[in-house]
């Protein structure tokens, strides 16, 4: 019932005055009421009726609005009067257009759409929960409404990650075409490899010209060179406890995931391909770069839900699954963090039959806070304390680096917001050195 | 580098000890001030002198709420003090001449007999010790209750500011009888701030707001005594009611002084609660506020909380359930560092925490003036003094003096060696804004 029949019995009271006997007037008034609310919720459309719809956008990237809109058929003869309620979960950030207190009319065979709109808070699979009808009968008296009729239809928004780093690829392509033009106008060396052989023009390097081909055709051929292409990249996002931690307002994961977008969209760009894994105690996302035009949407598609455990990662299982997958010498970029703990008793100990078939590059975002923990001016009298256990904390920083660049392992260690140039930066140096 | 992994038991022992202590948080302070309170009113309870006990304010009674010290020092003033367990009794004891009438329970008495005792001869004086709304009602006196305090307090008769008329007040001075006040019409003599009041008349009413000043345990403080028995004394003789128990209601219909209070009573004043003789075949009363409004109020009200309820009904029906949502873990950045500083705080590790800065200090100080890490330190003070225009004592003392003793000292210590650093080999990052 709605508060009408409320009203209805409040204003019935002012008529008790006249009647001959008042109690019985209040039974009398009472049930009337009642018989009404109940023959009003009889008129009303069942929900169960009602058929309902979605559609809209499947993908929003973070701190975008995505529209998602919801059709209620009412197949039935009778106008539906109708309060919606279309629930999301709280991330999601839905607003929806017609708010669920409003009256919302259907004509019988009509179609209402309730567009609403969501700007999610956070990465991830964002669900629709719940729909919930309440069907008024004409005199809005009483009302039906069931848990789960009609059934909420499914609708997952999926949140990409914000790619903030995008700002930095043009720079970084830049680099990559000059890293191109250097090596085609030196011609052979290292990260090049053999392209074609065509007809000798004045101003060739007289040293690339091939004579054996010039032998069997009638002209002199030079051969011309390329940088190296398809090569292999294997990017390994580390989701364990580490990965929780937050640098500046967001956890390192997404940091980490920013880096590893900049470094693929780089990588595809320059003709490489790009596998991505993310794991702790087991295989969270795997995308293998196969189909190239559209890696970067693929992967970016897999790490959007990926959340950080409260687990230890298990180095031994991303190791076994890296030497599974990647047969041909690839460059193995591991995001995770410089902590003693995790890296000395989970990757060192498979560091080297890592480091033997893959060239290994251990990104890790560190911690603008404990640098400046460790230099600030003392002020207070815990400040010494804390600088003194950021300067351990440095300097076991500082041994892990030491042991793991005996392995071959180039570190890149730099604060959070330039971790992904700083990857992209020693992707360019590797590529152009050739060591890939 | 800095997540922290809680055990899976740990959680769950806080997620369930956590509502218990929040519930203790909530019921213990509650149920302190519950207890206080009620201890308050036990004790106020048990300290309060009872009107309805035997011995209340009795002549003969010896023990604290009783009255002999009061009669006693009546009879040495000479005043004839005559002591009745009846009402009857002592209306016939003081007979046609004036006296005065002493009843410290009036409560005690039976409303419909209340009136018998304005039929003293005139001239008499009639004292009642801290009567009820209903007492005075029905004595016909113009006096309300006007407020009261918790305990009894001496006062000045002329408290309220305006000079008391009562002359046995004025002679008695200060006296604590500042419980119960009341308020009446002009022509009443108000004392005491209102805690004593005479109305004048055929027979004078005398009342007093608190039993203290008749009482053996206090009628020796203040001027309690020269009140009491300035009150009661006087040339004319004292009848004193000493009631043991209620006086019943009247039995003989001629005895009764004013048919007047066979009446039924006005609504609401209560007269319900008073025992029925058993000879009167009366019906039980119907609640009389039933009566005081026509059927169809009573109708409208319930008509009006069954609307209201219709209201609640449409109101607890929620819209859907509420949507719950996994949260993700976070963990704060440098958690464990700051937690490894914290427990080097609290073991008072000033000796390896000043090591440690001393040893950054150095590393950084080398580096910058290209000393070997195995230099002496005497050499690398003399080289880190001669750059920064120091005391060479001074600096050696600050990189491998003994351990600070002090938060303070240690406090001075980092301090220098930020200061000494700083002026030297500024860190990498300096004016790195992020």
């Amino acid at each position: 019932m709605t508060w009408r029949a409320g009203l209805l019995l409040g204003v019935g009271a002012l008529t008790l005055p006249a009647w001959p006997a008042p109690f019985l007037g209040v039974a009398v008034l009472t049930a009337a009421v009642l018989l009404l609310v109940l023959l009003d919720r009889a008129m009303a459309v069942p929900p169960d009726a009602l058929t309902v719809t979605r559609s809209g956008e499947r993908t929003v990237r973070l701190g975008a609005t995505a529209t998602v809109t919801l059709h209620l058929a009412n197949p039935t003869d009778r106008t539906l009067y109708a309060q919606i309620r279309d629930a999301w979960v709280p991330s999601a950030g839905a607003r929806p257009d017609v708010p669920p207190d409003r009256l919302l009319t259907v004509p019988p065979g009509g179609t209402a759409t309730l567009p609403v709109r969501l700007t999610p808070t956070r990465r991830g699979d964002r669900p629709a929960v719940a729909l919930t009808v309440r069907s008024l009968g004409p005199m809005r008296l009483g009302a039906r409404q069931r848990a789960g009729t009609p059934a909420t239809p499914r609708w997952t928004l999926r949140v990409l990650p914000r790619f903030d780093s995008r700002r930095h690829l043009p720079e970084k392509l830049a680099r990559l075409r000059v890293i191109d033009g250097v090596q085609v106008t030196r011609g052979r060396g290292h990260g090049t490899e053999f392209d074609t052989l065509r007809e000798y023009a004045v101003g060739d390097d007289v040293r690339s010209i091939d004579w054996r081909g010039s032998a069997r055709r009638a002209d002199v051929l030079v051969r011309t060179w390329r940088p190296e292409r398809d090569r292999r990249l294997v990017c390994v996002l580390d989701t364990g406890r580490t990965s929780a931690v937050r640098l500046g307002d967001e956890p390192r994961l997404d940091t980490a995931i920013d880096a590893a977008l900049l470094l693929t969209a780089l990588a595809a760009r320059a003709g490489d391909r790009v596998d991505l894994l993310a794991a702790d105690t087991e295989i969270r996302a795997r995308v293998t770069g196969s189909g190239r035009p559209a890696l970067l949407a693929r992967l970016v598609d897999a790490v959007a839900p990926l959340q950080p455990a409260l687990a230890e990662t298990d180095f031994e299982l991303i190791a076994a699954e890296v030497l599974r997958r990647e047969r041909q010498r690839s460059l193995v970029v591991l995001f995770t963090a410089l902590e003693a703990g995790a890296i000395g008793d989970g990757l060192l100990p498979v560091l080297p039959r890592l480091a033997t078939r893959h060239r290994v590059v251990l990104a890790a975002a560190g911690d603008p806070v404990l640098n400046r923990l460790a230099t600030a001016t003392p002020a207070g009298p815990d400040d010494p304390y804390a600088a003194a256990s950021a300067l351990r904390a440095l300097a076991e920083r500082d041994r892990v680096r030491a042991a793991l660049s005996r392995y071959g392992v180039t570190v890149v260690d730099v604060p959070g917001h330039r971790l992904a140039p700083a990857v992209a930066d020693t992707y360019l140096r590797l590529k152009s050195l050739g060591q890939l | 580098m800095t997540a922290t992994v809680v055990p899976e038991t740990a959680t769950t022992a806080a997620a369930t000890a956590a509502p218990r202590r929040r519930t203790y948080r909530l019921l213990v302070p509650l149920g302190l001030a519950v207890l206080l309170i009620v201890t308050t009113l036990v004790l106020r309870a048990v300290d309060r002198p009872d009107a309805d006990e035997p011995g209340f304010l009795s002549p003969v009674a010896t023990d604290d709420d009783g009255g002999s010290r009061l009669a006693e020092a009546l009879r040495t003033q000479g005043v004839p003090v005559r002591r009745e367990t009846d009402l009857a009794a002592a209306l016939r004891t003081a007979g046609a001449e004036p006296s005065t009438l002493f009843v410290p329970a009036p409560g005690l008495v039976h409303p419909d007999l209340l009136d018998g005792l304005t039929t003293l001869p005139p001239g008499s004086r009639l004292v009642l010790v801290e009567p009820s709304r209903r007492v005075l009602a029905e004595l016909d006196t113009a006096i309300e209750p006007a407020g009261g305090r918790w305990a009894a307090r001496a006062v000045p008769p002329d408290a309220d500011g305006t000079p008391c008329p009562l002359p046995e007040a004025v002679r008695a001075g200060t006296a604590a009888v500042d419980l119960q006040r009341y308020a009446g019409p002009a022509e009443v003599d108000h004392c005491y701030g209102g805690a004593l009041l005479r109305a004048p008349g055929r027979v004078e009413v005398v009342l007093a707001g608190a039993s203290d000043p008749f009482r053996n345990d206090r009628i020796g403080e203040w001027g309690n005594e020269a009140l009491a028995t300035g009150l009661l004394g006087g040339g004319r003789p004292l009848v004193w009611l000493d009631l043991p128990e209620p006086v019943p209601a009247p039995t003989r219909p001629s005895w009764s002084p004013d048919p007047a209070t066979e009446e039924p009573a006005p609504a609401g004043s209560g007269r319900s609660e008073r025992p029925d003789p058993p000879d009167r075949a009366d019906p039980p009363r119907e609640n009389p506020l039933w009566g005081a409004f026509p059927q169809w109020f009573w109708a409208l009200l319930v008509q009006l909380a069954l609307a209201g309820l219709l209201v609640v009904l449409w109101r607890a029906r929620r819209l859907g359930p509420p949507v719950s949502e996994p949260l993700p873990v976070t963990v704060r950045s440098a958690e464990t560092v700051r937690g490894r500083a914290r427990l080097y705080r609290r073991a008072g590790a000033r000796g390896t925490v000043a090591g440690t800065l001393r040893a950054g200090a150095l590393e950084r100080l080398t580096t910058r003036l290209n000393l070997p890490p195995d230099t002496p330190g005497d050499e690398v003070a003399a080289r880190v003094a001669e750059r920064a225009g120091a005391d060479p004592e001074r600096v050696a003392d600050l990189l491998y003096g003994p351990a600070p003793e002090k938060d303070r000292e240690l406090l001075e210590l980092a301090r220098e060696l930020d200061a000494l650093t700083r002026t030297l080999a500024p860190h990498p990052s300096e004016g790195d804004l992020r």
